[in-house]
């Protein structure tokens, strides 16, 4: 309580509303124990935001914790974690209890699992305020109805229950909740990631106004440079436990000094920008008859009570030789549903999927045929590998399905070897768990590359990936080209990936494609809506748009109807 | 009993589900629902028909053993139970009586089945129903105990001593109980009674009569209680258990919420829900100890009264008894959906 | 270079550390390692039984001579029934039936279950819908009654024991299978495999049934426990083979013969005791497997 008292004395600096001093955290594992945060001195001011990079595994979201000391049991915290001067370390469970959330508050990693499913969320942000303000019910009412306001969501919706409510929604509910008890401090952990670029952007927006508004500290949490970059000041970059690079936002992201913050900054390429172009423009599609081409494909699935849902409609298409398009848009576009039917897993309700001028077959035995030319490689290489089959098992899996005659051996090393795994020989026993996350994304590349196809479609292909490891799984698309002259449909939500490889872009939204070209015509000078919707909410990190001039004209300040299965009905 | 100590193997299923979008209202859900357990009777009704009629042996013969009868007097009996017509037009009419409240003469009372189970029915009622009540009472409150502080001294004995009595066959703990609770061990003498529901002379008066019966039911009661309550109590472990990594916990205490808090305003309630359906799936193990504690125990009620129909054997009274056991469970079942839809508000209508 | 056979060797070499870890993993838990040295040591006795005791002790007629519902003594350790024969003895050999009649018990329906479980997950549409109903049905039923009513209808003998209870059994293994399989079926492997040109013979051969087989041996651990109860329960209730000593049988015998009125302690609990030891075993193991399978319930 001594600081308390001289926080009223007028001589006595202000101390900053968290400072932290060589923290460390260990995990006492049985093998000992394992440092995640080693030694971290940050300071955030009233009013100041701060933005803390890095990548899976860096012990941000560790660091985050122990300010507010939610850490697990086995986690020993070290050094000062000072928040408005006194000392977390020191608190009684009682002291930290009245702290926690009226001091500091926090908007939690995925709000579908930070919120109780089971209970209305009104009454979840209505509880920090009975624990630490005594007031009357009708006074907490009007206090959960003004928080709703301010997050835009209607004050009727405070009745509803976590899952009937959208992504972006329930985020809004994570912010209305860290507003409750008027903190000063507000740490922010991944609040935009699983959300789609257009919400994402309004979540920015949002959580930006509120603290500027309100001159609060933001301690945000991503591995997402750009948005960091655009609701943040200064900017760190953590990497295996130490911050390695710490600055204002815009010298962070432009002039990167530490080689890792290098890679994380190049992770998140500005479209327009040449120097993240890594192909020869092209000016005109290839004259060349089309490899693949799907004609007026639909697909609807049955709902239930009769309903259908229609994923795709009328989707037509282009893969041509020796060509790499991106398929763009948001989850629930039908980009993914489309790419399956172009594979032949997911049958079309109408029109066709015509490959090197044959229509697909139906039946299972026929398209088995058609496997060995259009392969896929999914998002997450750590699922689409069978954890105890061996590397070897699984880039053979294919050559024995399809009982292809030949030294079987030389062939997996082959296909290894185009995946850039090498030595093959050392691979070919390890399992996916002993290696990294880009190691397992070569390993299905490979796996589907044994098969020798002409056509690779990539769903997602680095979105689960690490940042750093992201451009170099891009150059070996680029390079398989090249050198096996494969063409690839690359489907994805990121337009810096389409910016960074790809010939030409098809915009799909809502089922339907909207817009087709080069992508320079398309992402320089897009003609639909939308396309110009999806490009103004990329955080651009060079500008700092969204912390700067908050965008309230923006038309879809709404959230997009983009996931039937998200929105509901009030 | 596997799912029982591995429940949260069938609750991914069962959240699997819940993902779909709940569409249609609570009349098509209650219909359906009607629809499962009218299907699931039909068939109990089919199978307790159909099995007791493999049965070796001649009713007859058993109904008429050690008595002078006469070739027609047989026939005439055979007629009369309709034991001459072919199978299907048997089961049509066992059917067709059974809608009317008609589950046919028992062959050893000579009286409606129906009339016997409805007097054991209140017996069986008393007995499952208190012990199930207790038995959840204590289970639940044992498994939120030690789930909270999982690994600690009270978890580990807890734990201990439900698996234990989990190990322990109902009619053997019954019968140890028996002796040495109600007859009587060494300097022990015997302080309940054997067996049945009442005194042969019961004392005038309701109060002593209730109080009577009160310690008829304390034995088998107990029993029961022993055998169930480690069920609830590792159903709800577990199911806490899965709860205790989730997110919102760490909301909750984030949000300066005390321990006790956490648990009974968050954690007790969401991990109630999957409890809630495993304990009405895990009601055939109620029955199940019953009979064996009916049976040991002497108490005249319907678990009794098939282990008395199965020595007989007595055909009507058996498919009875089947029947309505079976049918509980299944009705029972149905209610548990039910309650469920209302309690979960994710599976409940948006 | 490598060749194939030398990476199957590898393969197998792999598969051996794995199975070492996982022991390693098995044996760090007390509970599992007391139930499997308790399991081993009673099933080591039960097959020994014709070697190391005399079995025509067990006949009636050899035992006329002996005291009948004898307390314990030097010469009868656990005392005699009510035919004069050793309790011990009893003990000792109706362990062979128990023990037979719950693994028998527990392989049919852990196979009847796995089958239906994978292909009730694996294959949608209306069989899949078809079968879980079916199980359902099942599952809801009272066991004890379904296996009292067919034990009442076949013959008495011990495969009638087997066969009730393995026919009751299969549901709760059936679900445990539908559910693992519904979970490695989600998983982008499956997808993979499938874009490959995978059917549906390599998916379950090569992918479904490695991922759900560990479990279905832990669980098979689990059911063998709650065999076990359920063949003496059913003995008990004199629905099994009488020429057969069983646990269950010997308490009915004990039962009827008026062990519990005339206090005969020593007649009722060592078969209990057996049983209760055997049950406690097969579920500590099961228990323990499940946890090396499922690394996150370690700790629980």
């Amino acid at each position: 309580m001594t600081t308390r008292e001289q926080d009223g004395a007028p001589s006595a600096p202000r101390p900053p509303l968290l400072e932290l001093r060589q923290v460390t955290v260990d995990y006492q594992s049985r093998r000992g124990s394992v440092p995640a945060v080693r030694g971290v001195d940050l300071t955030v001011d009233a009013g100041q935001t701060l933005g803390l990079a890095g990548e899976s595994g860096c012990g941000k979201s560790t660091l985050a914790m122990s300010v507010l000391r939610l850490l697990p049991r086995s986690a020993q915290l070290g050094g000062d974690v000072l928040l408005d001067g006194e000392n977390v370390r020191d608190m009684s469970w009682g002291r930290l209890r009245a702290v926690r959330w009226a001091s500091a508050s926090v908007v939690f990693q995925g709000a579908m699992h930070a919120l109780n499913p089971v209970r209305p969320i009104g009454e979840q942000i209505a509880e920090p305020l009975r624990l630490h303000r005594s007031t009357t019910p009708g006074a907490v009412r009007a206090r959960v109805n003004e928080l709703l306001d301010q997050v835009e969501l209607p004050v009727a919706r405070s009745t509803a229950y976590p899952h009937e409510l959208s992504g972006g929604q329930r985020q809004r509910v994570m912010i209305a909740m860290a507003l409750a008890c008027s903190p000063r401090l507000i740490i922010a952990d991944e609040p935009t990631t699983a959300l789609d670029v257009i919400v994402q952007a309004q979540i920015l927006d949002l959580l930006s106004r509120l603290v500027t508004e309100r001159e609060l500290g933001l301690l945000m949490i991503s591995h997402d440079l750009s948005v960091l970059a655009a609701c943040c000041e200064r900017l760190a970059v953590m990497y295996q436990g130490r911050i390695v690079e710490e600055g204002p936002s815009t010298d962070v992201v432009r002039t990167p000094t530490h080689p890792h913050s290098i890679a994380l900054a190049a992770a998140f390429p500005t479209v327009g920008d040449p120097a993240s172009r890594l192909v020869t423009p092209r000016d005109t599609t290839p004259d060349t008859p089309p490899l693949l081409e799907a004609r007026g494909v639909s697909v609807t699935f049955p709902g239930r009570g009769g309903t259908t849902t229609r994923a795709v409609s009328d989707a037509s298409l282009t893969v041509h030789p020796d060509e790499i398009v991106a398929l763009v848009g948001q989850s629930g576009s039908g980009k993914t549903t489309l790419a399956r039917t172009l594979l032949g897993l997911q049958q079309p309700t109408a029109g066709e999927v015509r490959f090197e001028g044959h229509r697909l077959p139906r039946s299972a035995r026929a398209l088995r045929a058609y496997r060995r030319q259009a392969q896929l490689v999914l998002q997450d290489p750590t699922g689409a590998l069978n954890p105890r089959h061996s590397v070897y098992e699984a880039v053979a899996e294919g050559l024995r399905i399809h009982r292809i005659p030949g030294d079987e051996t030389a062939a997996v090393a082959d296909a290894l070897n185009q995946a850039e795994l090498r030595p093959p020989e050392e691979f070919f026993t390890a399992l996916p768990h002993e290696l990294s996350g880009g190691q397992r994304q070569r390993v299905v590349i490979a796996g589907a590359l044994a098969l020798r196809p002409r056509l690779l479609i990539a769903d997602e292909p680095v979105a689960s990936l690490d940042a750093s490891v992201r451009g170099e799984i891009l150059a070996l698309l680029l390079r398989l080209r090249v050198d096996l002259g494969l063409s690839t449909l690359v489907i994805t939500h990121d337009l810096g990936l389409a910016w960074n490889i790809a010939d030409r872009v098809i915009v799909m939204y809502q089922g339907r494609i909207v817009e087709e070209g080069t992508v320079e015509q398309v992402l320089l000078d897009p003609r639909h809506d939308y396309t110009r919707t999806l490009l103004a909410a990329v955080p651009e990190p060079l500008t700092g748009r969204a912390a700067a001039t908050p965008n309230t004209t923006d038309p879809t300040r709404q959230e997009p109807t983009d996931d039937p299965t998200e929105v509901t009905g009030v | 009993m596997s799912d029982l100590l591995t429940p949260g193997d069938q609750l991914t299923e069962e959240a699997g589900e819940e993902q779909r979008p709940a569409r249609g209202g609570l009349a098509r859900y209650l219909a359906s629902k009607l629809a499962g357990a009218l299907t699931s009777l039909l068939l109990v009704v089919l199978l307790g028909f159909f099995l007791f009629r493999m049965l070796p042996g001649d009713p007859v013969q058993t109904m008429t053993a050690g008595r002078e009868v006469t070739a027609e007097q047989i026939a005439e009996l055979r007629e009369r139970l309709g034991l001459s017509d072919p199978l299907w037009r048997q089961f049509l009419d066992y059917l067709g009586a059974l809608l009317q409240g008609d589950f046919g003469d028992s062959f050893r009372y000579g009286r409606p089945v129906g009339d016997i189970i409805l007097e054991r029915l209140g017996p069986t009622i008393l007995l499952a129903g208190t012990a199930t009540v207790l038995a959840i009472l204590l289970g639940l409150w044992l498994g939120v105990r030690s789930a909270w502080r999982h690994g600690s001294r009270f978890d580990r004995t807890a734990t201990g001593v439900a698996l234990t009595l989990w190990s322990v066959p109902t009619f053997w703990l019954g019968l140890i109980v028996l002796m040495v609770f109600a007859v009587g061990v060494g300097p022990l003498p015997g302080l309940f009674p054997t067996g049945g529901i009442r005194s042969i002379d019961p004392p005038p008066g309701l109060l002593p009569q209730i109080l009577d019966v009160a310690h008829h039911l304390v034995l088998p009661c107990l029993t029961m209680v022993a055998v169930i309550f480690a069920q609830y109590q590792m159903v709800m472990r577990s199911s806490l258990l899965e709860e205790m990594g989730s997110d919102y916990l760490t909301t909750a205490r984030a949000k300066g919420l005390r321990e006790d808090l956490v648990r009974r305003r968050h954690a007790v309630p969401n991990a109630l829900l999957p409890s809630v359906t495993l304990i009405f799936l895990h009601l055939g193990l109620v029955v199940s100890g019953a009979i064996m504690v009916e049976t040991v125990f002497s108490w005249p009620g319907l678990g009794y009264l098939m282990v008395n129909a199965l020595e007989y054997p007595d055909l009507p009274l058996m498919q009875g008894t089947f029947i309505v056991l079976a049918g509980t469970v299944i009705v029972m079942n149905v209610l548990a959906d039910v309650v469920y839809r209302f309690l979960d508000p994710r599976v409940r209508a948006a | 270079m490598t060749t194939p056979t030398s990476t199957r060797a590898l393969t197998w070499q792999r598969r051996g550390r794995a199975l070492r870890t996982g022991w390693r993993s098995f044996r760090a838990q007390r509970g599992a390692l007391a139930g499997l040295a308790v399991l081993l040591t009673i099933v080591a006795l039960a097959v020994l039984a014709p070697v190391l005791t005399d079995e025509s002790q067990l006949g009636i007629i050899n035992t006329m001579s002996n005291p009948a519902l004898a307390p314990p003594s030097g010469e009868f350790w656990l005392g005699t029934d009510e035919n004069g024969r050793s309790v011990l003895l009893l003990t000792w050999w109706g362990a062979r039936v128990s023990l037979l009649v719950g693994l028998a018990a527990t392989l049919l329906s852990v196979f009847i279950g796995t089958f239906v479980g994978i292909v009730s997950a694996h294959f949608g549409g209306w069989l899949s819908a078809v079968l879980l109903r079916f199980t359902d049905f099942f599952l809801v039923l009272p066991s004890l009654v379904l296996a009292i009513a067919l034990s009442t209808v076949l013959s008495r003998g011990v495969g009638t024991i087997v066969l009730a209870i393995g026919l009751t059994a299969w549901p709760t293994t059936a679900r445990l299978v539908r559910a693992q399989t519904l979970t490695v079926q989600a998983r982008p492997y499956i997808e993979r495999s499938t874009a490959l040109g995978a059917g549906h013979g390599h998916l379950i051969a090569k992918h479904i049934l490695p991922g759900v087989l560990p479990l279905v041996f832990a669980n098979t651990t689990l059911a063998v426990a709650s065999a076990v109860i359920a063949e003496s329960t059913l003995s008990f209730l004199g629905l099994g083979d009488p020429t057969q000593i069983s646990w269950g049988s010997m308490l009915k015998f004990a039962m009827d013969s008026g062990a519990v009125t005339n206090g005969a302690w020593w007649y009722l609990l060592p078969p209990g005791l057996g049983i209760v030891c055997v049950v406690l075993s097969f579920t500590l193991c099961g228990r323990g497997l499940e946890t090396v399978l499922n690394p996150r319930l370690r700790g629980r």
